[in-house]
């Protein structure tokens, strides 16, 4: 039994030698991988977003957007971007309310490029990014024409006007893609799962929209399209 | 130029998907308070410990009362065999009258309640909800009343007992 121990013990040394040799010969036959000589600077790219302005010029008559930015590639791994932009929204309810809101919002945050550098040492003027944002905005709201009925007893009662000026916060995960296109030009597009932070006491009078956020929700979605210049 | 092709197919797709939304408002927009028809009877007699139990009532009409000491003309319930009622209070005044009408006989209920705006959405609007502080009846069937939940809103709770006689 104490042979057979033995045996085993060996076998699995030799095993074990045996691979570290083979390992050794492949690490020395491996071509030199060239570095690629990483900027810590790599220019500064400015976008303006297609998706919100033809949103609004094509899909919707009640919300009007546009939005662009600017984000600077540190060693074409880090991209802080800082994004502003204006909304105005008209919307009438099927029940005849009336929304009105108009103001600006910004956004900060970092994407992360998630593209490996290639086998040759170039790097990849794509980028993969995969973000954050914070977004703000302290834009005014209306709301008028709200009517309550009373059915059984009788008698109408409109409100009165309602105007808040609330501060909206909120982050946004962002998933995107950048490419370039032309020399300079670069196209790209991102999907956002947006989070509110500051939400409204249930039952109180609140904004249909935010600015920047879209259409107000504990969470919403957002796509942005981007046409960008690069410096 | 094929990948950006894709690549506005896809936002394209993403956008038509995020637009479509309905505008109709489907949430029930009416507080009701909820009133339940019970019964005491004694179990013990020693210890003066008596059971409730909910009733179906025979027959039962109901109709509000305006200030001016009218009957208004629409009926809220009339019915055979009912156990529970919901009532629809005046949203604008702080009180709400109803004239229960028995098989053996009518009774007048007043509801003294607070009414506050509650906002739904753009769609729906707003909608009155009710907190109650008092309810007063007469005494001809009816024994006596129990308020067990103050805040009448849009769901379909029990807010007051009625026991009959």
């Amino acid at each position: 039994m104490q042979s057979m121990y033995k045996y085993l013990l060996i076998s699995l040394l030799c095993c074990f030698v045996a691979s570290s040799i083979q390992a050794q010969d492949k690490q020395d036959k491996k071509p030199e991988v060239k570095t690629p000589n990483v900027k810590w600077w790599d220019g500064m790219t400015l976008q303006v977003d297609a998706a919100s302005i033809a949103s609004s010029t094509l899909l919707s008559k009640d919300v009007y957007s546009v939005e662009a930015g600017a984000q600077i590639n540190l060693k074409n791994k880090y991209l802080p971007v800082v994004e502003l932009g204006y909304a105005s929204v008209n919307k009438t309810s099927l029940e005849d309310i009336r929304f009105k809101t108009n103001g600006f919002f910004g956004r900060v945050g970092m994407d992360f490029n998630l593209v490996k550098k290639k086998k040759d040492g170039k790097l990849s003027p794509n980028l993969f990014l995969m973000g954050l944002r914070v977004g703000m905005t302290n834009s005014t709201y209306t709301i008028n024409n709200m009517v309550i009925a009373n059915d059984y007893w009788g008698g109408n009662q409109t409100l009165p006007e309602s105007k808040l000026t609330p501060t909206k916060i909120w982050f946004e995960l962002v998933f995107g893609i950048h490419v370039k296109v032309v020399d300079n030009i670069y196209m790209g597009w991102s999907l956002r799962n947006k989070h509110l932070l500051t939400t409204d006491k249930v039952g109180d009078i609140s904004p249909w929209y935010i600015p920047g956020y879209g259409k107000n929700a504990s969470s919403n979605w957002g796509f942005s399209y981007t046409i960008g210049y690069k410096f | 130029m094929k990948q950006n092709t894709y690549l506005l197919l896809i936002a394209l797709l993403i956008l038509g998907i995020s637009c479509t939304s309905s505008e109709d408002c489907t949430e029930d927009r009416i507080a009701k308070l909820g009133v339940g028809f019970y019964t005491r009877a004694l179990t013990d007699t020693t210890k003066q410990i008596y059971a409730t139990r909910a009733i179906n009532l025979d027959t039962l009409s109901v109709r509000g009362l305006a200030a001016n000491g009218t009957l208004l003309d629409s009926i809220l319930y009339k019915s055979k065999t009912i156990q529970k009622v919901y009532l629809p209070l005046n949203k604008f005044e702080n009180s709400s009258k109803f004239v229960l009408a028995f098989k053996t006989g009518k009774d007048t209920i007043e509801v003294l309640h607070t009414n506050t705006d509650y906002y739904l959405s753009l769609e729906c609007g707003c909608m009155k909800v009710h907190a109650i502080d008092t309810v007063l009846t007469t005494t001809n069937v009816v024994d006596s009343v129990k308020i067990i939940n103050h805040k009448v809103n849009a769901t379909n709770a029990e807010h007051v007992q009625i026991f009959i006689n």
